[in-house]
């Protein structure tokens, strides 16, 4: 049986100023999977993403990709995994074609795979125009993409997509909705977090919840529902915020009534 | 070429390209004040002051002078680098990466140091070009303003990585940095100070430095070069260790 792309036992993470941002969470995260980390705002959704791309050092509890430990053996773990932050953090001194060829770099890709594999990407975001561009003149949508592009440059099988559609136009999140959807196919493994519930309701296979650091409940959408006894994911998340009375079929109902 | 050569490179190429980008800024600025050093110290005060120790003035000056640009460049490389992809959160593409902290340390390290040996190198090639000045002892220079450009180097990663805003930098260089450097005997020699200040110049470990680096171009020192030599060593060396572990142990770089 394959390792588990994401293996997540009991994390634990207190930041220096005492504030517990995970309290013993655990999740797997099979092989192909497109699952979905769904929590308000400080749950704890960027901390794990952190804790498991080493940005962050947990305090406690294990992380494992495709068999790897994320500590002990942070080099074959980092290098399974592709990171699309929440912030557009490109370097302003870069091109966009240079932003990709460092990041093959870091990635230990050579010289001609940077090259083809940048100019695949960039074709592949509508880029090509702008290769030679510094970041900092593109748009807010151009970043966005060169951002996926940048998480997907050294072939992850894992990638990790932290609100990735959070501000940007319909065509450009059905765009991105479309080309994940076709890397799932291909078979890497999505860990997407957004605040889109449609998005992870259209996207994800299997979807947890995340409030106050821990794990409130994971599954299918259907699974999810059941669990909250309500009639749609975006009803279960609202049971999971405590605010049911904002229920669009409730306040429906309270209308037509 | 192993994957851990391709990724200690195209993270320094990385450190390399971005003063490359601002030249004007980062190699023009730094020499055209080079340049003025030599100009006001040589021509100006080089006309009253003909000699120390034997050495025409502006000659005596250079040596300190070259080793100013090495350090001063190599440390704000450095420091702004770090601080402003920290900034951006930038940074983040090279820690998520399979690199070791050796390999980042050693990458931002190195640019840092390509950037201050640039400066120095042209501000050397003027210099012998403008003036008499000489190479009389080569096999200290090198080992000593190698050095200076790696301990300067590491010095802008440290104060880079500690720093949470630009002021912290802009602290760091005007504050400590320049005090320490023109105190350190760059236009004097110490042995001309009245007392306490002779003493107190002695205190300053870039005293021991410039002391060094103009030993290795005109034979002139006030300083004993073996133990000089050594504890430079030592404290480049103390240094990077240092950095080592901040590098290690994520130290303001990873929450």
């Amino acid at each position: 049986m394959p390792a588990p792309a994401l293996e997540i036992v009991d994390l634990q993470k207190r930041y220096p100023n005492g504030v517990e941002a995970l309290r013993g969470v655990s999740i797997g995260i099979q092989p192909g999977d497109f699952f979905g980390l769904l929590g308000p705002n400080g749950a704890g959704k960027s901390t794990l993403i952190h804790c498991t791309t080493g940005l962050a050092q947990p305090t406690g509890g294990e992380i494992r990709v495709f068999g790897h430990d994320a500590i002990s053996d942070y080099g074959e773990a980092r290098a399974a995994v592709g990171l699309a932050p929440q912030e557009v953090n490109l370097d302003q001194f870069l091109t966009c074609e240079e932003t990709l060829e460092f990041h093959g770099g870091y990635f230990g890709m050579r010289k001609r795979d940077r090259k083809e594999r940048a100019a695949e990407l960039l074709e592949t975001f509508s880029l090509t125009a702008k290769a030679r561009e510094r970041t900092r003149a593109l748009s807010g949508g151009m970043k966005r993409r060169l951002i996926l592009a940048r998480a997907l440059m050294h072939r992850p099988r894992l990638l990790i997509l932290d609100e990735p559609t959070a501000g940007v136009d319909i065509e450009l999140r059905l765009e991105l909705w479309h080309y994940v959807q076709k890397i799932n196919a291909e078979g890497v493994t999505i860990l997407l977090t957004t605040h889109y519930l449609e998005e992870a309701d259209q996207l994800c296979g299997r979807i947890a919840f995340i409030a106050d650091g821990q794990i409130a409940a994971q599954g299918t959408s259907e699974d999810l529902a059941a669990r909250y006894d309500v009639v749609n994911l975006e009803d279960a998340y609202l049971a999971l915020v405590g605010r049911r009375e904002l229920s669009r079929s409730h306040v429906d109902g309270g209308v037509t009534a | 070429m192993s994957t851990w050569q391709i990724r200690f490179l195209s993270l320094w190429r990385r450190e390399i390209s971005r003063f490359m980008k601002i030249k004007k800024q980062t190699l023009g600025g730094p020499l055209l004040e080079t340049f003025l050093y030599i100009s006001v110290f040589g021509a100006a005060l080089g006309s009253r002051i003909k000699e120390l120790h034997g050495i025409e003035y502006i000659v005596f000056v250079i040596p300190g002078l070259i080793m100013m640009a090495f350090a001063t460049n190599a440390f704000s490389n450095n420091s702004s680098s770090i601080l402003q992809q920290k900034f951006l959160g930038a940074i983040h593409d090279q820690l998520s990466s399979p690199a070791s902290p050796r390999e980042l340390l050693l990458a931002f390290s190195l640019g840092g140091f390509v950037r201050g040996l640039i400066v120095a190198t042209l501000t050397f090639i003027v210099a012998i070009v403008l003036t008499n000045l000489t190479v009389d002892h080569v096999l200290v220079l090198l080992p000593s303003i190698f050095l200076v450009g790696f301990f300067f180097a590491n010095l802008g990663v440290l104060i880079g990585v500690r720093a949470e805003q630009f002021d912290d930098v802009a602290f760091a260089q005007t504050f400590i940095l320049q005090p320490l450097i023109f105190l350190g005997g760059v236009f004097y020699s110490a042995a001309l100070l009245p007392e306490p200040f002779e003493t107190l110049t002695k205190f300053n470990p870039v005293y021991y430095m410039i002391s060094l680096v103009r030993y290795g171009f005109v034979g002139f020192t006030e300083v004993n070069i073996p133990l000089a030599l050594a504890a430079l060593t030592a404290a480049t060396a103390a240094l990077f260790l240092l950095n080592l572990r901040l590098f290690q142990r994520g130290y303001k770089l990873r929450s």
